[in-house]
């Protein structure tokens, strides 16, 4: 019995979606701009996180040695800035080391590998690479290293890493909280459009449901429909937003691949590896909103 | 069968429906319920299948005091009472068959068990050989049978009609009639609610006259009093 009633309700809910199928496609379509800017401010939230990770990469702090200094000096002061408590690793770069590197990273440029040949000589600096610890230190890192007075130094290049990160982070930051009121704006939008739907469905079924209650159908068999028509609502619009969203991502991807040149970066795979647990708490979430619009209009207006 | 104990109903703001109304209805009983439009005989019907809250006293359908009943009581007393309104509650867009399901659809009832009850509700009304059609096929008093037959398919040991011939013209009239007086003889307990003086004054059976929400009269062998 419970089963052909369970049945019925299911029959009874599509023929509700039916009967006002361009308010029931308005509503689907109003809850799949919601989840797309749901899944917009995670894609946003993702390639922030990439592009602040790349540059915490990036971040290193060069000092240049004198290329008449000593081998000895110079591995003795890699050791001095190893000890350092904010640094993570210290490489040295030799003259030739710097060249190869040069070189490697010109190879395509002919011009410039001539003119260096011109030169005859190997006019770069050796470096010591220095890598911090953790990013957050970096001013006291290097307050640290320009506390060391080392004739062989030549140069220091701190190049402002800090600020580029706070600028990322501030963007990032924005554009999250930009994201999050437009959800927002969004999910409540979604909440009125499946209210007004579920009350309209009542309303166009206000015969059916006098004859429900005057023939002594339970409460229950006569407002389950609506509920579960919210749920395929949900359903549909959770199926359509993920058939929606990896075009979308895939056209995205060639641009961050451009943009992060040596960091990898792939949305597509990250939301594979995740499809369960994004898509399937965007559909509870789905279901959450719209079961408590539609519970608000069905205990409004389910009353006959 | 039906006991009213000092039955009041007010409407907002102060409209007194019924007003201290005492009555009980036995058994096998087919009573007529008359009087003049707005004294309260549709609110005495609404009372009666807990769709109106009395003000005041007690109202008591087959032993079960319905008073104070709970939302979730309401589809078991409805299940044992059937009701006939005066306008026809049929969907247009189903056939006079799938109408009388859908009564049964609705409250569990599984396909098999509707296959068999259906057509037995259908051949009391006489409409066996027109359940396929749509009731704007059918007459005015062939739409109200179905609604008849609709109320019928719970076995109802009670069936209210509230001016159920109120839309026909006097030959469809006897025929509803007949159908209850029909219905009333297998032992169904039928409360009528009507205008029409010829069809009280023909009856020969109780009727109660109600004005201004009290009962005025309540006669055994009755006639149309007013
Ligand atoms: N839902 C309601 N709200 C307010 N007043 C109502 C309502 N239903 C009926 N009434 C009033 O109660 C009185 C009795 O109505 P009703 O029972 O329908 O009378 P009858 O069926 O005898 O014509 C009338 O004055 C009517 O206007
Ligand atoms: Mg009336």
């Amino acid at each position: 019995m419970f089963i052909v009633s369970f049945l019925r309700v299911i029959k009874f809910s599509i023929q509700d979606i039916a009967r006002n199928i361009w308010l029931s496609i308005a509503t689907i379509m109003i809850l799949i701009l919601a989840l797309f800017s749901v899944n917009m401010l995670l894609t946003v939230d993702l390639v922030s996180k990439a592009a602040i990770e790349s540059i915490r990469n990036k971040i290193d702090v060069n000092l240049y040695i004198n290329p008449s200094a000593d081998e000895n000096a110079i591995l003795a002061l890699k050791a001095e800035i190893s000890n350092i408590n904010q640094v993570k690793d210290v490489t040295y770069i030799s003259k030739d080391e710097a060249m190869n590197i040069f070189q490697q990273r010109h190879q395509n440029n002919p011009e410039i590998l001539e003119a260096l040949r011109e030169l005859g000589e190997n006019p770069l600096t050796p470096a010591l690479v220095i890598k911090p610890k953790n990013i957050d230190q970096y001013d006291s890192l290097i307050n640290a290293l320009n506390a060391i007075d080392n004739p062989i130094i030549q140069s220091r290049n701190f190049e402002d890493h800090k600020a580029l990160l706070e600028k990322v982070n501030n963007i990032s930051h924005k554009v999250s909280e930009a994201g999050l009121i437009i959800s927002g704006i969004f999910i409540l939008i979604t909440l009125l459009v499946v209210y007004n739907a579920i009350r309209v469905a009542i309303y166009t079924h206000r015969k059916e449901i006098g004859i429900m209650r005057l023939v002594g159908a339970s409460n229950w068999f006569v407002r389950a429909p609506f509920l579960f028509s919210s749920v395929i609502y949900a359903f549909i619009g959770v199926l359509a937003i993920i058939l929606i969203f990896y075009p979308f991502l895939s056209l995205l991807q060639p641009y961050l691949e451009a943009f992060f040149i040596d960091y990898q970066i792939n949305l597509i795979s990250f939301f594979n590896s995740h499809f369960l647990y994004i898509f399937g708490l965007e559909f509870l979430g789905a279901v959450a909103i719209n079961g408590i619009a539609s519970l608000i209009a069905v205990g409004k207006y389910s009353r006959v | 069968m039906i006991r009213l104990q000092n039955v009041t109903k007010i409407y907002h703001p102060d409209i007194k429906a019924l007003n201290k109304v005492n009555l009980h209805i036995r058994p096998g009983e087919f009573v007529s319920i008359v009087g003049q439009s707005g004294t309260g005989k549709t609110t005495l019907v609404k009372t009666l299948i807990g769709e109106e809250k009395v003000s005041g006293g007690k109202v008591i359908v087959g032993g079960w005091d319905i008073t104070r009943i709970g939302q979730s009581e309401i589809p078991v007393l409805r299940r044992q009472i059937g009701v006939v309104f005066q306008d026809f509650k049929l969907l247009p867009k189903k056939t006079l068959f799938e109408n009388v399901s859908f009564a049964l659809q609705v409250c569990g009832y599984p396909v098999k068990k509707i296959k068999s009850i259906v057509p037995q509700v259908m051949k009391i009304v006489g409409l066996e050989g027109k359940m396929n059609r749509y009731p704007q096929e059918v007459s005015g008093g062939e739409q109200q049978r179905t609604v008849i037959a609709r109320s019928l398919v719970h076995r109802p040991k009670i069936l209210l009609a509230d001016e159920p011939t109120g839309n026909l013209d006097s030959i469809n009239t006897n025929e509803i009639i007949d159908l209850l007086l029909k219905i009333n003889k297998f032992g169904t307990t039928v409360v009528l609610v009507t205008h029409n003086r010829e069809v009280v004054n023909q009856l020969r059976k109780r009727v109660i006259t109600v004005e201004n929400g009290i009962i005025v009269s309540d006669q055994a062998v009755g006639k149309y009093v007013l």
